[in-house]
């Protein structure tokens, strides 16, 4: 399904505390996540086992969900973090945080991990 | 003001009460019992009787005890319920970041925030066991906590 | 009981009460979750307390001796060092890394460029009005945050600015009217009272409520009737009537208004629309706050300012200052540098992938106190003493007011401050 992603940070999942308690086992406990409107979580079909898989042309990845009624149906809100920057883009000298189209589906993949990604970054 | 609703609201005065939400005032405190109300008594007002037996919950008729629970995992240290409590704004010093409770807390301080959560002091002198007439029913502090930590009950 | 500045966020509040045995921080009093949580990197798991060196694609400690020498040898052998990140480190450690990208001729840039400097860029033709927290707590009337979570991203902040009591009126919240405009519902919006404006818009309408609001300014009835991005009719009416009947009103933007240039000129038009409210306010006036998240995001501004006349990035060449409208994003894309120098922040977890993999390319070293994303790529990791806590150092608050900071306890032994370590590499340099 298409949806409009926004990243944010919230208390949960800011720097600070990501540091602090620190190692990427906590990191990978509070950053891939996706907070999804009740009403697409059903649409979506999703159960609180799965896993969502997020992608657009710049990436993809695997998260797990969390619903939230205040979010507006048809948004996703993902933490600032290297699991939302897979799909987050730049434009001139802007880096674009907001609005940004992704489809999301359901998945029974595990959650893509800390190190995955470090990996990908590295090898590039 | 749940308790009102299921009150015959004629304001017979027939409890000693002035009105009908005095009344339920002083139920939700366990001051009086559901059976000090004649009316209530009457047949017509069975149903409400029962919905107000099964509100007020087993331990009807002893006394029900004020209770400020603070939720820990939500509660993000903000400090708004020690600031905004008008039991605390009696005793607040101008600091630089406006008027703020002190520390070592004054005596009358009801909330702390320390090492990133709100703490409850003491209840004593909470305005729903101190204040008379419409501040007694004060819940500043639950309405405004940012992440609805705060929870006023009686038990 | 001594006060102290907190360094958790850009509010830097400073009526902390911090207990302490001289060698570990008992307790911490008054400080939010996240402030806490800065006390605690102190004696996380996660400091680092010594320098390190990629070898073999691992980092292994090594001598303070090893790693400057490696570090000045990075950099000396690379063209262009790029230098980012500065936000959560004293102005003093700011001005020595301008002074290093002066010697190296390097780029240096903060993350303000990637956030609230976007803001200052644009107001350099429209001007701003802006106001400070103090101002806040004693006058205001009217609060609008707009595309910001103050409850989440600066936990006191509406603490403060909305519910403290100020001098000169004595109610904090009751004279307070707060508006937030959000598309989605944060927890902000559980502090509404009933006299307050819940706006939740439609996502990415903004603009379009801007451009009625600058209509309407004047005619305040010609809304149509279906309202306006979602919005509901007499809500905007109620908004525009607070806009323009407010005495000292403050706008607080956040990381929701900031949209790429290229989509829309958001900012530009919000700094507009104020602009035209506030001429035609009689009495009153509305004021504007960015809300950065790094404690010191806006000190490098101020820095820069004073020091080279410029903020946003700076481009050093023969050690001269040379205009450029390049900053982080620009460069790392063109793939303009030759290895870079990270200080204080974690730029793989806020650029998107393809910057973060062009940075991997390059050697990097990072100055910082506590493993990141970063330091798991970096080539050389040096740590440094924590600003606020270790070592003083100058502030500037999110309002542009600068702060104080001060120390509690001492660093570890072999740890220098970020101000330190910079002039150690500067000298290590220049000798060589
Ligand atoms: S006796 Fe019952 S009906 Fe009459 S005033 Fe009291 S509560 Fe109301
Ligand atoms: S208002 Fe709520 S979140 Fe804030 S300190 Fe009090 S209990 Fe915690
Ligand atoms: S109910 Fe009122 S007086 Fe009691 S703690 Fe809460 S705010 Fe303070
Ligand atoms: S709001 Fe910011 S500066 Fe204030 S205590 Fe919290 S983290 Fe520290």
């Amino acid at each position: 399904m298409e949806m409009i992603l926004n990243t944010m940070r919230m208390v949960d999942h800011d720097q600070a505390r990501e540091h602090s308690l620190g190692d990427e086992k906590s990191l990978e406990e509070h950053l891939p996540i996706g907070i999804l409107n009740p009403k697409d979580f059903k649409k979506l079909n999703l159960t609180r086992s799965l896993h969502l898989t997020v992608s657009n042309k710049n990436g993809q990845i695997i998260v797990g969900i969390k619903e939230d009624e205040g979010v507006p149906q048809g948004t996703i809100l993902m933490p600032v973090s290297i699991w939302a920057n897979q799909l987050t883009s730049f434009e001139k000298n802007e880096i674009i945080y907001k609005n940004i189209t992704v489809n999301v589906e359901a998945s029974r993949d595990p959650i893509t991990s800390f190190n995955q990604i470090i990996n990908s970054i590295k090898s590039n | 003001m749940e308790l009102y609703k299921f009150l015959p609201k004629t304001n017979c005065k027939k409890c000693g009460k002035p009105t009908c939400m005095a009344f339920a005032l002083d139920l939700l405190q366990g001051k009086v019992k559901i059976d000090d109300c004649p009316p209530l008594l009457e047949p017509k007002y069975k149903k409400q009787y029962d919905t107000l037996k099964e509100l007020l919950g087993a331990e009807e008729g002893q006394k029900k005890e004020l209770k400020i629970d603070v939720d820990d995992d939500l509660c993000d240290g903000c400090g708004i319920c020690v600031t905004v409590c008008p039991v605390n704004a009696r005793y607040c010093p101008p600091t630089l970041s406006g008027k703020a409770p002190d520390y070592p807390p004054e005596k009358h301080q009801l909330f702390q925030v320390k090492g990133g959560k709100c703490e409850l002091l003491n209840l004593e002198y909470c305005r729903r066991l101190e204040a008379q007439g419409r501040e007694r029913e004060c819940r500043v502090c639950e309405t405004y906590c940012p992440r609805k930590a705060i929870k006023i009950d009686y038990v | 009981m001594k006060r102290i500045p907190c360094t958790g966020c850009s509010l830097l509040c400073d009526d902390i009460i911090v207990r302490s045995d001289g060698l570990f921080i008992d307790e911490v009093i008054g400080a939010c979750l996240k402030g806490k949580e800065r006390f605690d990197q102190l004696s996380s798991s996660n400091r680092i307390l010594s320098p390190m060196i990629k070898k073999n694609g691992v980092l292994e400690k090594c001598s303070w001796e090893d790693a400057l020498e490696k570090t000045s040898e990075i950099i000396k052998s690379s063209s262009k060092p790029l230098l980012y990140g500065f936000s959560n480190v004293s102005c003093e450690a700011q001005l020595k890394g301008i002074e290093l990208a002066k010697v190296v001729d390097g780029f240096i840039d903060s993350n303000s460029s990637i956030c609230q400097g976007k803001v200052l860029n644009i107001a350099k033709n429209t001007g701003i009005t802006l106001t400070t927290i103090t101002e806040i707590i004693n006058k205001a009337d009217l609060i609008v945050l707009w595309g910001a979570n103050a409850a989440e991203s600066i936990p006191r902040l509406l603490n403060k600015i909305l519910f403290s009591r100020g001098k000169f009126r004595m109610t904090g919240r009751e004279i307070r009217t707060l508006i937030i405009i959000d598309p989605v519902k944060v927890a902000s919006f559980n502090v509404m009272g009933v006299r307050d404006i819940a706006l939740q818009i439609q996502p990415n309408k903004d603009l379009e409520l801007i451009r009625v609001l600058k209509e309407e300014c004047c005619v305040a009835d010609s809304i149509s009737s279906e309202g306006v991005a979602g919005l509901d009719r007499d809500d905007l009416k109620r908004l525009i009537l607070n806009l323009s009947e407010a005495e000292n009103g403050v706008i607080f933007i956040g990381q929701g208004v900031l949209r790429p240039q290229s989509e829309s000129n958001l900012v530009g038009e919000l700094l507009e629309l104020v602009q035209m409210i506030n001429t035609k306010q009689e009495k009153g006036r509305i004021s504007l706050i960015m809300m950065g998240g790094h404690f010191n995001m806006a000190g490098f501004d101020h820095v820069a300012l004073s020091t080279c006349g410029k903020n946003g990035g700076l481009q050093f060449d023969k050690h001269q200052l040379i205009d450029t409208d390049d900053n982080i994003v620009s460069k790392i894309d063109n793939e303009d540098f030759g290895c870079s120098i990270i200080v204080g922040t974690d730029p793989i977890s806020h650029l998107p992938l393809s910057l973060s993999q062009k940075l991997a390319t390059k050697p990097i070293i990072v100055v910082d106190n506590k493993k990141s994303a970063t330091t798991s790529i970096a080539d050389i990791v040096l740590p440094s003493a924590i600003t606020g806590i270790e070592v003083p150092g100058t502030a500037y608050r999110l309002d542009q007011v600068p702060i104080e900071l001060k120390t509690i306890l001492n660093p570890p032994s072999n740890i220098p401050s970020d101000e330190e370590l910079l002039t150690k590499i500067i000298d290590k340099i220049n000798k060589s």
